[in-house]
């Protein structure tokens, strides 16, 4: 493949709509079935901060998708509708590797998967700090160890200079200015900016963006299982108080006081 | 089974160490050069191995360093912060092994650890069998530490490595030690509140109730009214007072994720569909302008009755 000037893989993952997600406390049940699926928020941010380079630096932004959800009916819609909204966003393309439903793949499969895809094809990797249904900021991670590239996690603000890319991270106690030689893995943060909104043309556009879908053969045995999801118990009483400003603190006290919490 | 803590804040290394003793009995903890002072009397792991030339702010250093020692363990505990959450994927990754992060509990079975975490946003518990050897992130406050054994202590030499991130500038965050996850009654803002200064009023409410003021990811992270540790959430800290009052904020479920150990939750929401009544046990739907000087006054009044 031709290498352009700056070559930014942006990952996007389809992540459970957590938000959206039903849980039945007394059961135990997870409506996974019935959640929709989306691009998760921080990725939008990876995906926005990868326009930005483009617009100051040139080059071509491809988003990477690599979903165990199933290549049928809904959840293939909703891949697409994912990467077709960063595509509207100003991506140039799409790789998506569609495995089957429920085919066992954790982020060591995932990584080594992707870094296969971008090894030799991209000089940029930019992911989000966490997913929204996993949160756990191990693929991006994983992805630099498997191409032996740097790893910058917590960015809330990229700068490219020339071959290098200086990037401010956010840390407990630090916030650090680094300066790394591409080619390197950047996870961002949801601070970093603000995900443009596509305009109607942009949505159309997007729609002609090459999207090139590729089967999923996993390159080896996960080293994790999920044995059981379970519902933490949570107990809320769901009180709305009613009544004018006045009535509504008094009543609010009374049921603290009541509570034995005040 | 070996197990290796690492933590750059060593109070919260310590809780490592307890967390590995549940898997082994031999839990060695490593100390980088800049917290050598702190090690003068140190009871928990098995056995300290002091790094003197690896400073605890170098991730790149402690990757190389972690790495190296790692064929000796079966299983590393970091920190479940930022500086743990950068290294667990990569060290996991070097050395081949399963990761996870945030976890709550772990213990042996058969040749697996089977570990609980947090997962989708808050909305389940993920138990999970991770394959030998495993690197994970512990979540705070889970493990007590022990203080019964009096380790050895081994002075080990860091690897050469060739460095590839420079860093130009590092700043100090403010800081101000809100202890917010220990905080019997917290008042948590969100981006209701239209300007800083209104802050004044959950400051108010916050000092007549004698509790600590919390916020909202976007309150702290992005508007920066309010020191970053001060945020709650699956990112941010959780938290698990007596009392919890929610003013202005949605509820979205990364938020929510990081209060369901409160005992009382109590919402002020001026928008009857904000998420946050559902994970409230009282809800009072009113501008948070008109209720919140009126809850104060009450409060006054009482207080001075
Ligand atoms: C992977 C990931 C991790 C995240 N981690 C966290 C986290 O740890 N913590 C966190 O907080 N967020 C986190 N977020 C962000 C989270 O999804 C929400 O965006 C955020 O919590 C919303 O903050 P908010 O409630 O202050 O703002 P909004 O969602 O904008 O809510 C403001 C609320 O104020 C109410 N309001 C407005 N005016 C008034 C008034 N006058 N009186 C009363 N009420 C009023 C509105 O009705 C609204 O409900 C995360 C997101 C992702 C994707
Ligand atoms: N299957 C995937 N396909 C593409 N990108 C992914 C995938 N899984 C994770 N990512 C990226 O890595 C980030 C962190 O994910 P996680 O490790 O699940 O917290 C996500 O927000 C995405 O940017």
């Amino acid at each position: 493949m031709m290498v352009t000037l700056m070559d930014i893989a942006v990952l996007i993952k389809q992540s459970l709509d957590v938000q959206e997600l039903r849980v039945d406390q007394d059961t135990g049940k997870i409506y996974i079935e019935e959640a929709p699926t989306k691009a998760g928020d921080i990725d939008l941010n990876a995906a926005e901060e990868a326009v930005r380079i483009k617009e100051k630096v040139g080059g071509k932004a491809t988003a990477i998708m690599l979903s165990t959800w199933g290549a049928s009916g809904k959840r293939l819609k909703e891949a697409k509708e994912a990467l077709k909204r960063v595509l509207a966003m100003g991506l140039d393309d799409a790789v998506l590797i569609m495995g089957e439903e429920g085919q066992k793949a954790d982020t060591y499969v995932v990584a080594k998967t992707l870094a296969e895809v971008i090894r030799d094809n991209y000089q940029l990797v930019l992911a989000a700090e966490g997913s929204d249904d996993n949160f756990s900021g191990l693929l991006p991670a994983r992805i630099a160890a498997e191409l032996d590239w740097p790893f910058i996690a917590y960015a809330t603000a990229l700068e490219l200079e020339g071959e290098y890319v200086k990037v401010t991270r956010s840390l407990e106690d630090y916030e650090e200015i680094v300066r790394v030689k591409l080619p390197a893995v950047i996870a961002v943060t949801q601070e970093i900016n603000k995900p443009r909104v596509p305009k109607l043309m942009d949505i159309v556009k997007a729609g002609k963006k090459p999207l090139d879908q590729r089967d999923f053969t996993p390159p080896s045995e996960p080293k994790i299982a999920i044995r059981e999801l379970k519902v933490p118990k949570v107990e809320r009483k769901n009180v709305i108080i009613e009544g004018d400003v006045e009535e509504a603190a008094e009543k609010l006290l009374q049921a603290l006081k009541e509570e034995g919490v005040l | 089974m070996k197990v290796l803590a690492y933590g750059d804040v060593l109070d919260l290394a310590l809780e490592l160490v307890a967390a590995g003793r549940g898997i082994s009995d031999n839990v060695v903890l490593l100390v980088a050069g800049d917290q050598e002072e702190k090690i003068q009397g140190l009871k928990g792991p098995n056995e300290v191995l002091l790094c003197k030339d690896v400073k605890s702010y170098d991730q790149e250093s402690l990757v190389e360093l972690i790495t190296s020692i790692a064929r000796d363990f079966d299983a590393i505990l970091l920190p479940n912060d930022r500086r743990g959450r950068e290294l667990v994927g990569v060290i996991a990754h070097k050395i081949g092994g399963s990761a996870a992060t945030d976890v709550s509990s772990l213990r042996l079975e058969n040749d697996v650890i089977l570990i609980e975490r947090i997962t989708l946003g808050g909305k389940a518990i993920a138990v999970e069998e991770l394959s030998l050897p495993a690197v994970m992130t512990i979540q705070k406050g889970r493990f007590k530490p022990l203080e019964d054994i009096e380790p050895e202590i081994r002075e080990i030499k860091a690897p050469k490595i060739e460095r590839r991130i420079e860093v130009l500038e590092k700043k100090e965050k403010p800081r101000v030690g809100v202890p917010l996850d220990k905080a019997e009654i917290v008042i948590a803002v969100g981006r209701g509140f239209k300007k800083k200064e209104d802050l004044k009023l959950a400051y108010e409410l916050a000092e007549i109730l004698g509790g600590v003021v919390g916020a909202t990811r976007p309150l702290a992270a992005d508007l920066k009214w309010m020191e970053e540790e001060v945020w709650i959430g699956i990112s941010g800290v959780r938290v698990a007072p007596k009392v919890l009052v929610v003013v202005g904020a949605s509820g979205q479920q990364q938020f929510s994720a990081g209060i369901m150990d409160s005992k009382i939750v109590v919402a002020v929401n001026n928008d009857s569909s904000a998420p946050i009544f559902e994970h409230a046990d009282y809800g009072v739907v009113m501008d948070l302008y008109q209720f919140l000087p009126a809850l104060i006054k009450k409060l006054k009044e009482a207080k001075g009755a």
